[in-house]
Parts: C-alpha cells; sequence; structure tokens
C-alpha cells in the first residue's frame, strides 16, 4: 500500500485492517492526529483524506491505500502558518491543544468546501468534535474568521511587537 | 499594567496549530512495552485468591506487578500535609470501588499486555456496595472503610469540619420563618481528550526518566519517590504539556505503576488509558449532600444558617479533607450570615474516589447556597435580585471562618447581572456600593460580626 501524506509518499507495511490513525502515529512517526478515544467519538484524530474529513482511529489504512492525506502538520509550518492556523492563534482557539488538530482539519474541510463565516453552519461542520477546554466559542470564531479570509498580525502585543516566540514543542518531550 | 486586557500570543500556540506539540503519547522510545491493569470487576469485595503466574508464562510478558512488588504501598495524596494514609497503590486483600488496580502487566504490545491481564488467577467475594452518600452515612450502614463510613483525622482527631458563629438558637427563635433545602449535585467526570498517559524509561544510571500528563509535577515526583521508597534525585520527571486536566490529573494515577514495571523489566514502558478505563475509574468531582435550614425574617434578611454537608470521598480520602475545609470556609457564598452551624463530613462509598476539579469543594456550596436563596426568596415572594444585594458580603463583614472581607464584590457582581438582564432594581439596589454597612443595612443582628478590614 502507498500513502501520500502532506504531499511525501510512503510504502506502508502495516497490515489491511490497521487504523489509519495508528499507521500515521505508530509507523510514520506522524503525530498530530491525537488518539482521544479510538471510538470515532471525539473528532481528535480526524485527518483530511482526499480533502474529506475522516476518523482516522475507524478507517482500515486499506480504505485510504493510494489516498492523499493531509494532517495539521501539512496545512502549514510554524514559519508559513496557513490562514486557519493562524485564525486559531490570533482566537485562542488551542487551549491544551490535544482537540485542536481535528478542529483544525474539519475547519479546513468546511472551509474548502464553501463554507461561509455562519456560525450555526460552522457548528454543524464541527459537531462530532469535542473539546473540554475552550466552550467552543472561540474555535467558532476562528473558523468563521478564517472563512472570511482575515488576516492577523500575529506579533502584536501591547508590549510592543512579540519577536522570540518559539515554533519548537512546548518542552513535554524530547 | 501594560498586559492587562492585551493580546499576549500562547507560547505554545504555534506549536499547538501545526502538530508540533509532543504530548506523552507522542513521545517515541524505541523497544517500549505497554501496560494494562487487572482491575476490581466489583464495586466492593474480598480478595481471596491472586496468582500472576500463568501470566508471567505467557511469551512476551516482561513483568508483572501486584501490591508485594511495591517499597511503600500505602502513601495519601496529602500525607506531606500530615494526613494519613488509607489507599494502597495496588489492592491487597480488598477492593473497594469497581475499576481499583490488582495488578499491572507490561508486554510487548498493548494485546499481549490485555490477554495476560486476563490469565491472571483472581477470585473475589463480591459484598454488597454503598454508592450514595446519604445511605453511607446511615447508623445501620455497613461498615466500608477501616476509618468507620467517614474521616476521622481532621485537626484534633475531630471526625468533621465544623464551624459556629453568633447565636444560632436565638435566631431560629427569632426567625418569622425557616426555610429549607437539600442540595445534591452529581458526580462529573473531567473527561479530557487525552487519556491518562505515562511513559517510564529507565535510564542506564539507575534513574528512571517519568514522561507524565500530571498538572501537578512536583506533587508526583514526592508520590513516586515515597511508593518506590527512592530519593529525588533517582526520578527525572517530564511535564509540563496536559491534553486537558481540569484537576483530574493531579492524583498520581499511572506514573508510580508504570515506574515500577519499569523497575522490574528492565525496559521502558507506556500505559494509555481507553477511553472506557478513563470514564469509569478515573476520579471524578465529588457527588454532595447538603442540607440547608434558614432562620429568615419576613423582609427576606438571613438571620441563621444550620447547615449539613455529606461530601463523598469516594472510596478513599485523597484530596476530599482539603476540599471540605475550602467548603467550610465559604459555605455561606457570597452573602453574610451571622448565625451559622455548620458540620460536614467527608463520607466514603464505594464510588471511585473523587478529587480536584476546578474550584472543588466551592462549587458544590455555590449551587447550594444560590439556589437556595431564590427558594429564600420564594418563599418570602421577594425580588431574589433584591434579597441577594440586601445580605450581600461588604467591607467589613466576616465570612464563616472569621476573615475580614476587605473588597467583595457581590454587590458590583449582582448589579451587573440585573443590568444584562433586563431587572429593574429600585434606586436604592441599584445605586448601593460594598462599603461597610450602615443605617438601615446595618440592622441590630449583624452589628456584632462586623470586623475591622484593618486588623486582616
Amino acid at each position: 500500500m502507498n500513502l501520500s501524506v502532506n504531499g511525501v509518499t510512503h510504502e506502508i507495511e502495516s497490515s489491511l485492517l490497521t487504523p489509519l490513525l495508528d499507521v500515521l502515529r505508530e509507523e510514520l512517526g506522524i503525530t498530530g492526529p491525537k488518539a482521544g478515544c479510538h471510538q470515532g467519538g471525539c473528532g481528535a484524530c480526524t485527518v483530511l483524506v482526499d480533502g474529506e474529513p475522516r476518523r482516522s482511529c475507524l478507517m482500515p489504512v486499506a480504505y485510504a491505500d493510494g489516498g492523499e492525506i493531509t494532517t495539521a502538520e501539512g496545512l502549514g509550518t510554524p514559519e508559513a502558518l496557513s490562514p486557519i492556523q493562524q485564525a486559531f492563534v490570533h482566537h485562542y482557539a488551542a487551549q491544551c491543544g490535544f482537540c485542536t488538530s481535528g478542529m483544525l482539519l474539519a475547519g479546513q474541510s468546511y472551509i474548502d468546501h464553501g463554507g461561509t463565516d455562519d456560525a450555526e453552519a460552522i457548528q454543524t461542520a464541527l459537531g462530532g468534535h469535542v473539546c473540554r477546554c475552550t466552550g467552543y466559542a472561540k474555535i467558532v470564531e476562528a473558523v468563521a474568521a478564517a472563512a472570511r479570509g482575515d488576516s492577523f498580525d500575529l506579533t502584536e502585543t501591547a508590549v510592543g511587537k512579540y519577536t522570540t516566540m518559539t515554533t519548537g514543542t512546548t518542552g513535554g518531550a524530547a | 499594567m501594560k498586559v492587562v486586557g492585551a493580546r499576549i500570543p500562547r507560547y505554545d500556540g504555534i506549536a499547538h496549530v501545526t502538530g508540533r506539540t509532543t504530548y506523552v503519547d507522542d513521545v517515541r522510545v524505541p523497544g517500549t512495552l505497554w501496560v494494562k491493569a487487572l482491575r476490581s470487576p466489583h464495586h466492593s469485595a474480598s480478595i481471596t485468591r491472586l496468582d500472576t503466574r500463568r501470566a508471567e508464562e505467557l511469551a512476551g510478558v516482561h513483568a508483572v506487578v501486584t501490591h508485594a512488588d511495591v517499597p511503600l504501598n500505602e502513601y495519601g495524596h496529602l500525607s506531606a500535609l500530615g494526613i494519613p494514609a488509607d489507599e494502597p497503590l495496588l489492592a491487597v486483600d480488598e477492593v473497594r470501588y469497581k475499576g481499583q488496580p490488582i495488578a499491572l502487566v507490561a508486554a510487548d504490545t498493548e494485546e499481549l499486555a490485555a490477554e495476560a491481564v486476563a490469565k491472571i488467577d483472581i477470585e473475589l467475594e463480591e459484598r454488597p456496595a454503598l454508592i450514595d452518600v446519604r445511605q453511607a452515612f446511615d447508623e445501620g450502614a455497613p461498615k466500608i472503610h477501616h476509618w468507620g463510613n467517614w474521616y476521622p483525622h481532621f485537626e484534633d482527631e475531630m471526625d468533621r469540619r465544623q464551624i459556629r458563629k453568633g447565636n444560632i438558637a436565638e435566631a431560629f427563635e427569632r426567625a418569622d420563618s425557616i426555610v429549607q433545602g437539600v442540595y445534591r449535585p452529581a458526580a462529573i467526570e473531567h473527561a479530557p481528550i487525552e487519556t491518562q498517559v505515562c511513559q517510564v524509561v529507565p535510564e542506564p544510571s539507575g534513574r528512571l526518566t517519568i514522561y507524565t500528563c500530571t498538572q501537578a509535577l512536583y506533587f508526583s515526583m514526592g508520590v513516586v519517590a515515597a511508593h518506590l521508597q527512592v530519593p529525588l534525585n533517582k526520578l527525572k520527571l517530564v511535564g509540563g504539556t496536559t491534553g486537558g486536566g481540569f484537576g483530574g490529573k493531579v492524583d498520581t494515577a499511572t506514573e508510580t505503576m508504570c515506574s515500577l514495571l519499569a523497575l522490574k523489566s528492565g525496559k521502558p514502558v507506556k500505559w494509555r488509558w481507553t477511553r472506557e478505563e478513563e470514564f469509569l475509574c478515573s476520579s471524578t468531582r465529588a457527588p454532595w449532600h447538603m442540607e440547608l435550614a434558614t432562620a429568615v425574617t419576613a423582609d427576606g434578611w438571613i438571620l441563621g444558617l444550620k447547615m449539613l454537608t455529606l461530601h463523598d470521598a469516594g472510596a478513599y480520602a485523597r484530596f476530599s479533607p482539603y476540599g471540605l475545609t475550602k467548603h467550610s470556609f465559604h459555605h455561606t457564598g457570597a452573602y453574610t450570615i451571622p448565625n451559622l452551624e455548620f458540620d460536614g463530613y467527608v463520607v466514603f462509598t464505594n464510588r471511585v474516589p473523587t478529587t480536584a476539579m476546578r474550584g472543588f469543594g466551592v462549587t458544590s456550596v455555590s449551587f447550594a447556597i444560590e439556589t437556595h436563596m431564590s427558594r429564600v426568596a420564594h418563599v418570602l415572594g421577594l425580588d431574589p435580585m433584591e434579597i441577594r444585594l440586601k445580605n450581600a458580603n461588604r467591607i467589613g463583614d466576616t465570612s464563616p471562618n472569621g476573615v475580614v472581607y476587605t473588597d467583595p464584590s457581590t454587590v458590583a457582581t449582582m448589579q451587573a447581572i440585573a443590568e444584562s438582564i433586563g431587572h429593574e432594581l429600585p434606586a436604592e439596589y441599584r445605586t448601593m456600593t460594598n462599603e461597610r454597612r450602615s443605617g438601615e443595612l446595618l440592622p441590630e443582628h449583624l452589628v456584632a460580626q462586623v470586623g475591622n478590614p484593618e486588623d486582616h
């Protein structure tokens, strides 16, 4: 089997029925998609398969064979964030960050399919995604901002330009 | 004040949105074993037989641990504060809640670890369980904890948190009405999207590196060191990245058990709870049972409050004595009540042990007192906003435990709420401030409780 993940093609060694999530995380080491429940209930594992949001914990990898997969790592880089990533940073839509990658991809797919900044439509699009930190309002605002094409200066603060923003890991682990 | 109200970027924002943040589950250590637990299938039972040999003999199993492998099996979450321990890390001869860990396995794969757990020989004699906190407090209830059914080790070995203020008998004699209510907020599961997870790596130096999702890193470090009976310099904890906690990740749920398996197997191990385990076995916010009786005047003064609180600790004490202490100090909420008789108990049940969650101890009493204030207003036929403003904490008023308020916010908060919902307040309430009581707002029954903020 072959998967193109964020534009890079990989030969897959896992067995046919291995969940796509486990292939991404364990075989390929792409850890943006999270294992929140392994039951399709939380949305943290959502990735785009040929542009459509899919629960990677429920999808056997064989179903994605030959497909184009996009994870949060593939939306943009720390040096060049995509519009929806900028919107999530600007609107504080990521708190603990564990649901964020799934939210971003569901939001991106919504926008790619012509979604507008209508709050109700955004809520429907993100309906299966659970967040326990934010109360959702900031996430909906961020997707709406990205749908409108708002632009942000992420370095702007009250104490002058913020120039030392780190782009690596958050100190959790090596 | 340059940063108050200003936009400050999250230090971890960019890593979060690009999938670069490394949570515990994202740490990659080659050769890592997977952990699974044998948990109690019953709320309450005696363990009559426990034999792990069949699990140990399974190919691919590298370590099995039980209570016999723990250098110090009982260590309390508040031991550092002098509160005695009551909870075994791994059950010995009895289990007191469904899901309580009894034995652990580390194996080559998660599936193999689960298979080995199923091979552990265990026999249990199920006993009747107490699930409701009010029933556990009944005189005739079966005893489910070696300390009795409620925590007996408050200061001076008292079995309750007790507050007495003013003259409660006189308040109830003087009352025009007595309003009673019982309030029972239920347990709440924190349900972080990241389940409990831990990775432990034994280092060649003899130290353990512990990757943890804890909310309380130094706390967990002390707990692990105590159970293992090793000095702190044998442990290196790596934390700071928590995929949601809300209080549910202050109990050291996985770190010690993974450390035992890493030491016994000599290999890195990882334990990631399933969503089912998180819901069924992780600690929750406590259920509470609160009985309130207030002595009130026809024009809406609260003269006195009698209150009985039963705080459901679940099967073991953990942080509950601390939670109940906070609860008792705040039990009149945003209001000043001069005559008090408060008795609060930390009651044991056969539920999962309860723990911290966003203001634990205080949210429960806020729910009770706010609901009760509206009930009093309803009984007296008064405006629920006005009765709150009348009895609001003001500068110089004293809390249940005698703290003098220097800048209470009840008045401003109530006024803002009234305005935001379009609730017309009479002029005297619309314009009142939180300044020291005087005139009509200092009736005789409140005089004795007023203190001097300068003395505070």
